[in-house]
């Protein structure tokens, strides 16, 4: 298991608490360690406990685990709130010159550092912080060069003397420290290395690779945890001749997204929980449309506003089945933050091909974790576009009737219809949202409507001949006891192995990007003693569609307190499972 | 573009199934003739309809369309000349579509002032759920929804529009096809959002807002003199609820629109085969 090292900052929202933790884990990821980040905040934008916690190895990590060794607390609740977390070892930097005065458990170390007058002394208490994470570097003994190039990272934009005075506050804590206390003993080290890491969150990787896949239109409307998607697109994508709008709502946002795909356009919105449910009245007009359309739902704790800045993995019924009547849709489900970015280009081509709306559902856990990947991990001359059946002006010929007017809904072999975008000349046609016939004319003619739903349909079983609907495996691939999951629990499932393996528990780990079409893991689930599907939900969503799939009992893991798996309870929890009768 | 474009080219084989008599007629032959002489062609144009009656435009005009769900037409045309600002872009509806379901849409579509033209076919009624009260119905219009009127005043779309910020603001009647197709020709030409509130009769519904109403009232603004340019003169005329005026109420001279102000002029169409050349290099905005 990898030599962890656990820090975390914690004070009041307001408190700089993101951008300071963000400036640690950049420097860290600069020093070529792994980095894994995790964030406590409530719903509000001042007061009330947040926090950001950073797990970080030479080795890989993938999830966040029970233990806190370095602590900067600017509250107490800071300390209260992670008290199970701190051990005896812990170390905990706080301002005893500041009005509270903390209550630090007597086995764990207190290091208190003047944070607010040592910024003062290097140009602004606005630095505390800073001063902090030069304290940190002392009692690991990281080297502080790191931490300065994350600040020139962070400041340079605001000119060179805010980065000197924020390397001074860095050099004062570290000093401070260095002087007042002698923390060898607690053995804290913080190994580098000569690799170059990129640290970035899920929403960034879902941003970067509707870029990356050429989409240049992007609308929607605000909502935690999917925000972030918008904030990247916008500022970036007007690079790439693209455009960003902030729509009025949900239902202007999907309709617009869906106004630039059939000017041709490859075209997303994203959004959350409430926001999906406004979409919900577009999602059949895209697919009776044939409209290629991204719909990125980063999920958060429902049902109505629910937890908004709190994980759960409740929507799948909402994305498999949502909307009135029948329509065909894909459903992704990326399981890590690369994948958020490879899915993405996946979700683009796939909608293009087939000509529907594909859900890329993602949740609020991946959303706001940042994790650091090798650049390759997103190569970009691995992203290859197909942009399916679109015809162009030569090609329009073929599919035009007797009267030559283009059949936009043809009905084919392959269920899919040739596309022609406007400006495309004798490829001009309608599209509706009422059942229609070839032409993409209204009709309510018994054979007709058979044939659309059908030829929509038949898209769907091109697609699940034609494409790979894989898995991701980890673990023993022999072993009787098989664990299926789907979105951000792999990471903590697969380091939960290295904890089950200690206890001599062998299990296979498949870990499912889609939804729908989804992998057949009957022979898996044959194969297998004990199968426990893990979700982020209440009710078992997908282990209900396994069951449906193989009409046997599985086992469930179900998380729905608002905060993700961590790769030791999931451990535990398996333990627990294993030896649990599967429900009648 | 060809130059011999007919306005019958943006007519479709499929027969209208509107009522005979119906306002629909004549504001579509004014929309497609409007279309023709401001040299577009279908291939090039973008029809977006809502749902209603006036909705089903989509289906008997001929160029590239969607024909969407209620109230939402705005958002795809706006979507439309987001990513091709090279193709002309009409949004067409009713007054229910567009004033009620869709009122929030038609505020911050004005406010985009993205180039598009729309046109509301304004009957002052529901026509194809069967005659309920719309938006702009008098307060005391019968219907069977609101068998003592709707008791609220009717909305005056062109004051919502005016109170949003709108560079061109015109009304027209479908039975005076010249003017009606004029003023649709000049929403078209305006740069920026040009919305046109069409007085189109519902012969079936709405015995009070007919034909021989609007013939018998109707005040057209060129008569009066009226300077489309003067914003005060045009606030007169629009807030003047004791007259149903025909003509181009307000244009802004100055008008940006849209794109231009926001520099999305690309075709967004066009995208390489694989990631863009220096995508690498937003990877390494992570380092
Ligand atoms: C979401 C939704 N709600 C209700 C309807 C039913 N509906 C169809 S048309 C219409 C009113 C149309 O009125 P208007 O826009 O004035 O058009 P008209 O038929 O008078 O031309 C309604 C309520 C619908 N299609 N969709
Ligand atoms: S019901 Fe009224 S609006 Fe509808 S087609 Fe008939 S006349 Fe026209």
């Amino acid at each position: 298991m990898a030599e962890d090292l656990n820090w975390a900052v914690g004070g009041e929202a307001g408190d700089g608490i993101d951008s300071t933790g963000k400036i640690f884990a950049q420097a860290l990821a600069r020093a070529g360690r792994h980095v894994f980040t995790s964030k406590d905040f409530a719903s509000r934008i001042r007061g009330g406990y947040t926090a950001y916690k950073i797990r970080t190895s030479v080795e890989e990590v993938q999830s966040v685990v029970d233990r806190l060794d370095i602590l900067v607390a600017l509250t107490q609740r800071t300390i209260d709130e992670n008290l199970d977390e701190l051990h005896d070892g812990s170390a905990i930097i706080y301002d005893g010159e500041r009005s509270w005065e903390a209550e630090i458990p007597d086995e764990m170390t207190a290091v208190d550092v003047p944070l607010k007058s040592l910024a003062e002394d290097a140009g602004g208490a606005i630095m505390r912080n800073i001063v902090a994470l030069g304290a940190a570097c002392e009692i690991t003994g990281f080297d502080v060069e790191y931490l300065d190039e994350a600040l020139e990272k962070r400041f340079g934009g605001k000119g060179s003397q805010i980065v000197e005075n924020n390397k001074e506050a860095a050099r004062l804590g570290q000093e401070y420290v260095a002087e007042n206390y002698d923390l060898e003993h607690l053995g804290y080290s913080v190994e580098t290395t000569d690799n170059d890491y990129v640290l970035l969150n899920g929403n960034e990787a879902i941003g970067m690779g509707a870029i990356a896949a050429g989409c240049r239109f992007y609308a929607g409307y605000p909502i935690t945890p999917a925000t972030s998607i918008m904030e990247y697109l916008t500022g970036r994508i007007e690079d790439y001749g693209g455009h960003v709008v902030q729509a009025e709502d949900e239902l202007s946002a999907i309709n617009m997204a869906l106004g630039g795909a059939r000017a041709g356009a490859r075209a997303m919105t994203a959004t959350s929980g409430a926001g999906i449910d406004l979409m919900t009245e577009t999602f059949g007009l895209v697919a009776t449309s044939e409209t290629p359309l991204v719909i990125a739902d980063v999920q958060r704790s429902g049902p109505s506003t629910g937890m908004p800045t709190k994980q759960e993995q409740g929507d799948l019924n909402m994305a498999l089945y949502g909307g009135h009547g029948e329509v065909p849709r894909f459903v992704i489900t990326p399981t890590s933050i690369t994948e958020c970015f490879w899915k993405t280009v996946e979700a683009f081509n796939l909608a293009e091909k087939y000509q529907t709306p594909v859900f890329l559902v993602s949740d609020l856990a991946m959303s706001v974790t940042e994790q650091t990947f090798p650049p390759e991990a997103f190569d970009m001359d691995d992203v290859e576009i197909d942009r399916g059946k679109l015809v162009d002006d030569d090609e329009v010929d073929e599919w035009l009737d007797a009267q030559g007017h283009f059949r936009a809904h043809a009905v084919t072999d392959d269920g899919v219809s040739p596309r022609a975008i406007p400006g495309t000349v004798d490829g001009a046609h309608m599209s509706t949202g009422l059942e229609h016939d070839e032409l993409g004319r209204r009709t309510e003619d018994q054979d007709e409507r058979v044939r659309q739903v059908d030829k929509r349909y038949r898209k769907v079983e091109t697609a699940q001949e034609e494409e790979d609907w894989d898995y991701r495996e980890f673990g023993d691939e022999d072993a009787d006891n098989l664990i299926i999951s789907w979105g951000s629990n792999e990471g903590a499932l697969v380091e939960a192995l290295d904890y089950l393996e200690e206890d001599g528990i062998d299990v296979r780990v498949i870990s499912v990007p889609y939804i729908f079409p989804r992998p057949d893991l009957s022979e898996e689930i044959e194969a297998a003693d004990d199968v426990i599907v893990v979700e982020c939900n209440a009710t078992g969503q997908f282990a209900d569609l396994i069951e449906h799939d193989v009409l046997t009992r599985v086992k469930r893991i179900n998380k729905y307190t608002g905060v993700r798996f961590k790769a030791d309870e999931l451990a535990e929890q398996i333990t627990e499972q294993l030896s649990a009768e599967v429900p009648a | 573009m060809s130059s011999d474009v007919r306005f019958t080219d943006f007519k479709s084989d499929k027969q209208p199934t509107w009522c005979p008599g119906c306002g629909d007629f004549g504001t579509m032959n004014g929309m497609m003739k409007a279309l023709a002489e401001t040299g577009n062609d279908p291939d090039n144009t973008f029809v977006v309809a809502g749902i209603g009656c006036s909705g089903k435009i989509g289906t008997y005009m001929h160029s590239y369309a969607l024909h969407g769900v209620h109230g939402r037409a705005l958002p795809v045309g706006t979507g439309v000349k987001m990513a091709r600002p090279d193709i002309e872009v009409m949004v067409a509806g009713g007054d229910g579509d567009g004033y009620s379901i869709g009122a929030g849409h038609f505020v911050h579509a004005v406010r985009r002032n993205v180039d598009m033209s729309y046109v509301v076919m304004d009957n002052r009624i529901y026509g194809l759920t069967k005659g309920q009260a719309s938006p702009t119905s008098r307060s005391d219009f019968e219907t069977s929804t609101t068998p003592e009127g709707p008791k609220q005043p009717p909305v005056n779309p062109l004051a919502l529009a005016l109170a949003s910020g709108a560079s061109f603001i015109a009304q027209s009647f479908a039975s005076d096809a010249l003017r009606h197709q004029e003023i649709v020709q000049k929403a078209i030409e305006h740069d920026g959002f040009g919305f046109v509130n069409v007085f189109s009769p519902c012969v079936t519904f709405n015995d009070v807002d007919t034909y021989d109403y609007f013939r018998d009232n109707l005040v057209d603004l060129q008569d009066e003199g009226h300077d489309p340019n003067d914003y005060e003169a045009a606030k007169e005329v629009i807030l003047d609820s004791d007259k149903e005026y025909q003509g181009v109420m307000y244009q802004d001279e100055n008008s940006v629109p849209y794109h231009e102000k926001h520099g999305v002029t690309e075709d967004m169409s066009d995208i390489p085969d694989g990631a863009p050349e220096d995508a690498m290099d937003l990877v390494r905005e992570f380092y």
